[in-house]
């Protein structure tokens, strides 16, 4: 199955996700980043690897998280592949771990 | 924390690279036994775990005999598909509580670790084994590397503890130019350690076979510049998901080729068992073709033709024998003869290690000696040329014969013999082909099952522990 990138990504893009993966399934939007889940192959490399713990098993996802499982799914399929690892957004350290990112989701 | 070299391609490597496409694959990989026990996967691998399997197996979740702390489960489509059919495949794939009854067993066999001059790379003989990625895209339950795919950690020749890295392109390469640089300057051998040139390199893991066409493609490249003369590729993909081998990745090798014509690709293949790769009818059997040779499923074989068709690919199958898979004589059969017929050359077949758990798999090495003495009975010559080996520290080991019958006049040699055959020192070449041999022992499952029976060490795979022979050890 798949690995998912839920809210706390979201403003904050850190990208050490994309240096770790082995198959390169990131992809990247304006403000966050999320997982191809046909192309994951659940190493789980990924998942340690992100500085705001954004990222987890999809059997391990949280209630409140649910929607993440699609949102991966669709937005992967708009998006374009990012491979390199890049700067973090200028303010990630201030908005990680902010409640109620979902709504500053930009497509 | 180590801050890598950065490496920079050369003009030709980059003009090969920019051609690599990456395709895309599914390969509707189910992990963990949760997702059977909430019973979220499709309605036909519902019953792939019976309910008693699933309840015996929760039982022991977060406990020390937890199977998935030992070895997480995951399983492709592909391979479920042939597995439903094929109990020896589900012995392959399937957790089940015996992993752990007994834990007796080496987490780094083989003392890897006493081999890795940099992160990821085991520096064996003129050959290198390195660590391209740490999963692959199913796994088997018997998994030597289980160190590496469960991310655990290991304890270093320095003392220090920490999960097995993965091998750095910035990293690697300069250790490899510089290994034979300093080889060719002081005649043929380094002049610390006496190793050869490095001509070969391992590609490794995990499987490399999960990574991207790019990421292969930029291993490739970067070890053909480095002067790898043959680069292999370990992977059970074929088995797991043949589909893998398709236009993109067979463009990236045909592209690889042009712009490094006089490096040899060996793709390493690793099939267990007849049942992984050939039809079956509704009844069990093999189907056969007029001429009485068996039917392979169409993606594997198609997978199979196409790499064999270029003729600097060299594809051979190794394999461990493994109890309840394939400790039996009339499947290796079929499966030596299947795969030499269609271009797969039968290299190994290996004596399982001492890894933790390895009493739930591991077959005594007397018997596995026999059960591929008797598969390779009515093949011909060139269809039995597997042997069967067992990794020594000291290197590749080979067992070469048991005997039956006793020696006259030696004593331990009462029940016959077991003759080991040194083919390689992992050091360096002069030991080739020397030979240890010990009386038998038909329950001994690792070397340590004949310390008390050697007879004869010249190969010196005793004596380097101080284990001297049965007959002196009597007269000290």
């Amino acid at each position: 199955m798949t690995f998912i990138v839920t809210e706390n990504c979201i403003r904050c893009k850190y990208t050490d996700c994309v240096e770790v993966c082995p198959v390169d399934c990131f992809y990247e939007g304006p403000n966050f980043l999320v997982i191809h889940p046909d192309e994951c192959i659940d190493c789980a490399d990924c998942e340690p690897a992100c500085p705001a713990n954004a990222i987890v098993s999809d059997s391990d996802l949280a209630p409140d998280q649910m929607q993440f499982a699609k949102l991966n799914a669709e937005l992967a399929a708009l998006w374009d592949n990012i491979a390199l690892k890049k700067d973090p957004l200028p303010d990630a350290a201030s908005w990680d771990g902010q409640p109620g990112k979902l709504e500053y989701l930009e497509r | 924390m180590t801050i890598l070299a950065r490496y920079v391609p050369s003009a030709r490597e980059q003009g090969f690279l920019d051609q690599v496409q990456n395709a895309r694959y599914n390969r509707e990989i189910i992990t963990g036994i949760k997702k059977f026990l909430s019973g979220d996967v499709p309605d036909d691998m519902k019953s792939f775990y019976s309910r008693s399997e699933l309840d015996a197996l929760a039982a022991l979740e977060d406990s020390d005999r937890d199977v998935q702390k030992r070895m997480p489960v995951k399983i492709t489509r592909h391979y479920f598909e042939q597995a439903r059919n094929s109990l020896p495949m589900q012995v392959l794939i399937k957790a089940s509580p015996k992993e752990t009854v007994d834990l007796d067993g080496a987490e780094d066999p083989g003392k890897q670790m006493d081999y890795s001059p940099v992160e990821g790379l085991i520096h064996k003989y003129e050959l290198g084994l390195i660590y391209v990625a740490s999963t692959c895209s199913a796994h088997c339950r018997f998994c030597y590397r289980e160190e590496l795919i469960a991310k655990k950690e290991v304890t270093r020749p320095d003392g220090t503890v920490a999960p097995k890295g993965l091998a750095q392109i910035g990293e690697l390469i300069p250790y490899i130019r510089e290994h034979n640089r300093l080889v060719a300057e002081n005649g043929g051998r380094h002049p610390e350690t006496g190793r050869e040139k490095l001509r070969e390199i391992l590609m490794s893991g995990g499987d490399p076979m999960v990574l991207g066409n790019r990421n292969i493609a930029a291993w490739l490249a970067a070890l053909a510049e480095a002067g790898i003369e043959s680069i292999r590729i370990g992977t059970k993909e074929l088995a797991f998901f043949p589909d893998r081998f398709d236009d993109a990745f067979l463009d990236m090798l045909d592209r690889f080729h042009e712009t490094y014509p006089e490096t040899n690709l060996r793709i390493m293949v690793h099939f267990n068992h007849p049942d992984e790769f050939l039809k079956k009818a509704a009844n069990g059997t093999y189907i056969e073709n007029e001429n009485g040779s068996l039917q392979w499923l169409d993606n594997t074989r198609r997978a199979v033709r196409r790499l064999r068709q270029r003729n600097w690919i060299n594809v051979d199958n190794q394999a461990p024998i493994i109890k309840g898979i394939n400790n039996d004589p009339d499947a290796l059969r079929i499966m030596q003869r299947e795969l030499k017929r269609n271009g797969v050359e039968n290299h190994y077949f290996f004596c399982g290690r001492d890894i933790v758990g390895h009493k739930a798999f591991n077959v005594p090495i007397e018997e596995a000696w026999a059960i591929l003495n008797e598969s390779q009975k009515g093949l011909s010559g060139v269809e039995a040329h597997a042997r069967l080996s067992i990794t020594h520290y000291k290197g590749k080991t080979e067992v070469a014969a048991v005997t039956n019958e006793p020696i006259p006049g030696l004593p331990g040699a009462e029940n016959g013999v077991l003759i080991f055959k040194l083919l390689r020192s992992a050091a360096d070449a002069p030991d080739r082909c020397k030979v240890t041999i010990v009386g038998r022992n038909p329950e001994a499952i690792w070397f340590s099952g004949y310390v008390d029976r050697v007879l004869f060490d010249e190969a010196e795979l005793y004596s380097m522990y101080g284990i001297g022979l049965k007959g002196l050890d009597r007269a000290a």
